[in-house]
């Protein structure tokens, strides 16, 4: 059975948006889905800072997880190995399914939603190749506005390099943060607004060193993480009750400045807190449970 | 094509938690996320390693497939008085590894000798190195340098310790790799018999010729030395040597290093290599012989040996009888005055073992009274190291462990332990991978495994390989170089520890800190001294007498690289 007539019957058996590939559109998609996914290729950087957000993730919940647990608790049995089984995620701009392959193989039943149709069949192409993952991961072409609208609700909804692109933050972090279950976790990954950030993000990443195509990203677009606990600390939603210095308590949610090394050839999170949010870094915030 | 299931699942495979459909639905082969090509003690350590790892139960389907008879190893039955020649010395690293894996306690251990002392010395000069634990912990704190041991008995414990896993591991052995080829993104492994595995992540343990590292394109370097290790099983009972035998000898001769390892306080073995004619004819001269020509090659000067060695080259294994050679190096040791009482005596053998041991006796090692029949064997000896132990493009979802990666001469005892590092290493890796969600066989979840082993054993290789090419150097100024590099590295206690380290030694308080890097250190600085011991011999700046010069920077050199 050749490779093309198994990847179509598999997009085929796909229940969301796969399946509205054209099959004539199939090779097209498979040679941009192998592009994409070629570690070394135009996405290498992201592919790199992949498994530091799942890490950032992993932790996170493990360390929730462990915090929730009550002294009865403790009989049950040991956690599974995969540590989001039973768990709803999203993965809001899920691109070519970096991020929500990683959630699905964690235990997630994930749905990846991108607002190019291109990224959606790539996504889906990829992961019909991994008979694991189809089960546990759904993508759709759309908007988080679309889901909300739907009343969809996660227990998990991540954002990663997205923010940094779209026309309106506050209208997107609402939707974010209106998708998540109460008790539930937000990731977000972007980049601050600093003279840093335009010199590494912008200047040589884009044009000095071309690790991205230039035109990638706009300054101005650019969100400081002050800017995300004021607004997660708005009487409006009132995920973040407190701060001090800024940085909030460590149950409530968290900031982590990414620092890429070009030696090495590897992303680093550092300690929680300001320091080193100047560029790239990670935010977590939690929903407060309904009392 | 109707049916997709995956054929062939050992029973105890049924019972695991992982459904076992294949990734690609439209492959006959069965699936696996890993499956090793090779059962060597690489392939097997990192089994069981990956298979002790807390996440693989739940999620990893495992295999592993060799040409050899496993289940004769798993069942090898130690005589009590026969040992197989084929040994390793296991540095302290790597045992703690071993045991946190849970297979060092199927190690027989009365079978296993530590080693608490190294002599190694020049076979021109005689210039002399001593390592011994005291060096590294006056205190005595310290444990053992290294342990020796028969690979066999670390076979079975392998194989013993696998067994304990039940259902994680599959062992498909007594079949050979045909070919590999890829359907879709995954590798499939086609084995004699018929019967394909389909995998996530391909590892190539499969030794020095790695049918893996060919599938995956990743080119090697390296050559082949001009020489062979012959080995035998050497007996010296009753012997009345002021050891315990728990001290290791080593000879560098022009013709390559003759090392004596300790395994019990009667029972040793013997790593010599030499030229490859040579080797031919030690591995089938009589048993006998072997045991003068062993005794000798540690004692006479160097000239006699070359003199012995042209006897043996001139009438053949077959022209040379236990008198003859008895006769020869008598009149060697006539020649240059050692008679009964000296510590370079060997002739008699018989009558040396009783009574009060010539003073220095300690600096050679304990008289061979015969070597075990059928013992004898021999080797090729080569270096080689891959351009990359992951795959990428054609060969993307494979890693190469142990010889499949990398060869190295065996004078330093590196090449297990630098397999079983890796396996320690990959094993952690995937790990990791695992619990970051990471799909174990892609190049983003395997680039740290490459990235924490590469130069580590860059440069251990290239520090071995720079010593056997010093000591192979007859020249005058090659050889009071390397007598003076020796004394001088001699006094280095941080180079002499950080070798040791990596030799697997510590004391108690570092036992926190991680040993490969201190390992690796050392490793560098001795890889400085080399180097500067071989650049005097080609500039002569160490003939123009300039010793202090020589001293002093081998000692910046030192301080440079231990410090940084
Ligand atoms: C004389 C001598 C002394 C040594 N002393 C020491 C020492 O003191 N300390 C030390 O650390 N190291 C020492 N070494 C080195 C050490 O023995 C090796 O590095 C080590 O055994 C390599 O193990 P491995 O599992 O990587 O490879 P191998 O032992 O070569 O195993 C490869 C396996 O792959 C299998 N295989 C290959 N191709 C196929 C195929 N197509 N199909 C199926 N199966 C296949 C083979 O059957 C074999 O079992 C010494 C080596 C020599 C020669």
């Amino acid at each position: 059975m050749n490779r093309i007539a198994s990847i179509r019957r598999t997009v085929r058996s796909l229940h969301s948006t796969a399946s509205t590939i054209n099959p004539d559109e199939i090779d097209f998609f498979s040679r941009l889905a192998s592009q994409w996914w070629d570690p070394r290729g135009e996405f290498a950087l992201l592919h790199r800072m992949n498994p530091v957000r799942v890490g950032f993730i992993r932790d996170k919940i493990i360390q929730t997880l462990d915090e929730d647990i009550t002294p009865l608790d403790h009989l049950s049995p040991t956690r599974s190995a995969r540590i989001l089984d039973g768990m709803e995620a999203l993965d809001i701009g899920c691109g070519g399914g970096l991020l929500a392959e990683s959630l699905a193989r964690l235990g997630a039943r994930t749905t990846g939603v991108d607002a190019s149709e291109s990224n959606i069949k790539i996504a889906a192409l990829h992961a019909s190749a991994d008979a694991r993952l189809t089960t546990g991961i759904n993508y759709r072409y759309g908007s988080a506005e679309e889901m909300v609208a739907e009343g969809k609700k996660f227990d998990l909804v991540c954002s990663m390099e997205v923010l940094e692109h779209v026309n309106n933050p506050r209208t997107f972090l609402t939707s974010c943060a209106d998708l998540v279950k109460p008790g539930g976790h937000l990731f977000l990954s972007t980049i601050s607004r600093t003279p840093l950030s335009y010199f590494l993000a912008i200047f040589m990443a884009e044009h000095a060193l071309r690790l991205v195509r230039p035109g990638t990203h706009d300054y101005s677009k650019f969100v400081k993480p002050s800017e995300l606990v004021e607004f997660f600390q708005h009487p409006d939603l009132a995920w973040i009750s407190r701060t001090y210095g800024g940085i909030p308590i460590r149950k409530e949610a968290e900031i982590r400045g990414l620092i890429y090394n070009p030696l090495e050839g590897a992303w680093k999170t550092l300690p929680a807190g300001l320091s080193g949010t100047q560029c790239n870094y990670l935010f977590w915030a939690r929903k407060p449970n309904l009392s | 094509m109707l049916c997709a299931r995956p054929l062939l699942f050992r029973s105890a495979c049924l019972s695991k938690s992982i459904p076992s459909r294949p990734f690609s639905k439209d492959s006959a082969a069965a699936s696996y996320d890993v499956v090793i090509v090779g059962g060597g003690l690489s392939g097997l350590a990192l089994a069981a390693a990956i298979g002790s790892l807390p996440l693989a139960r739940e999620l990893l389907n495992i295999a592993l497939v060799d040409a050899s008879d496993l289940t004769r190893k798993y069942n090898w039955n130690s005589d009590p008085h026969t040992y197989s020649s084929s040994v390793c010395s296991i540095t302290n690293a790597s045992r703690e590894f071993l045991d946190s894996i849970g297979v060092w306690q199927h190690v027989e251990q009365s079978r296993t000798s530590p080693i608490e002392s190294m002599q190694v010395w020049d076979g021109i000069s005689n210039s002399r190195i001593c390592f011994s634990n005291s060096d590294i912990d006056p205190g005595g704190s310290i444990f053992e340098m290294a342990r020796l041991t028969e690979n066999l008995n670390l076979h079975r414990a392998l194989l013993h310790r696998l067994d304990e896993i039940p259902g994680r591991v599959e062992l498909i052995d007594q079949v050979k790799v045909e070919s590999i080829t890829r359907s879709g993104t995954w590798p499939v492994v086609n084995l004699s018999g018929g019967r394909s595995l389909q995998t996530r992540l391909l590892i190539g343990a499969d030794g020095f010729k790695s049918p893996v590292r060919s599938f995956a394109q990743i080119g090697s370097s390296g050559w082949a030395y001009p020489s062979h290790a012959v080995v035998g099983t050497l007996h010296h009972p009753s012997s009345n040597h002021p050891q315990h035998n728990t001290t290791a000898y080593q000879r560098f001769l022009p013709t390559g290093p003759i090392a004596f390892l300790p395994l019990t306080k009667e029972v040793s073995t013997v790593v010599w290599s030499t030229s490859v004619q040579l080797a031919s004819i030690l591995r089938s001269v009589h048993p006998d012989v072997l045991a003068h020509l062993i005794n000798a090659a540690f004692r006479l000067p160097e000239v006699s040996i070359r003199y012995l060695h042209s006897i043996l080259l001139e009438r053949g294994a077959d022209g040379i009888t236990p008198e003859s050679i008895t006769e020869e190096i008598k009149f060697r040791e006539n020649a240059h005055g050692i008679g009964p009482h000296s510590a370079l005596y060997s002739s008699d053998v018989v009558s040396l073992g009783v009574g009060i041991p010539p003073i220095g006796s300690e600096a050679y090692p304990p008289l061979v009274h015969s070597v075990q029949a059928g013992s004898q064997a021999s080797f090729p000896l080569k270096l080689s190291h891959a351009d990359s132990y992951v795959g990428e493009g054609v060969g993307e979802r494979t890693a190469l462990v142990g010889d499949a990666a990398h060869t190295v001469h065996p004078l330093a005892g590196q090449g297990l332990n630098m397999g079983l590092e890796d396996a320690r290493v990959l094993a952690q890796t995937i790990g990791e991978a695992l619990s970051l969600g990471g799909d174990i066989g892609s190049y983003i979840s395997l680039i740290p495994y490459h990235t924490a082993r590469y130069a580590p054993n860059h440069a251990i290789i290239s520090v071995i390989d720079k010593l056997h090419k010093l000591y192979s150097l007859t020249s005058p100024p090659a050889v009071w170089a390397r007598s003076v590099g020796l004394e001088v590295l001699n006094e280095l206690g941080p180079i002499k520890s950080a070798l040791m380290g990596v030799a697997g030694s510590k004391t108690k308080q570092d036992m926190a800190e991680p040993l490969q890097h201190y390992g690796a250190a050392g490793w560098h600085a001795a890889a400085t001294v080399v180097e500067s011991l071989s650049g005097g011999i080609r500039t002569g700046k160490v003939v123009a007498g300039s010793l202090g010069g020589l001293v002093s920077s081998l000692v910046q050199n030192a301080a440079k690289n231990t410090r940084g």
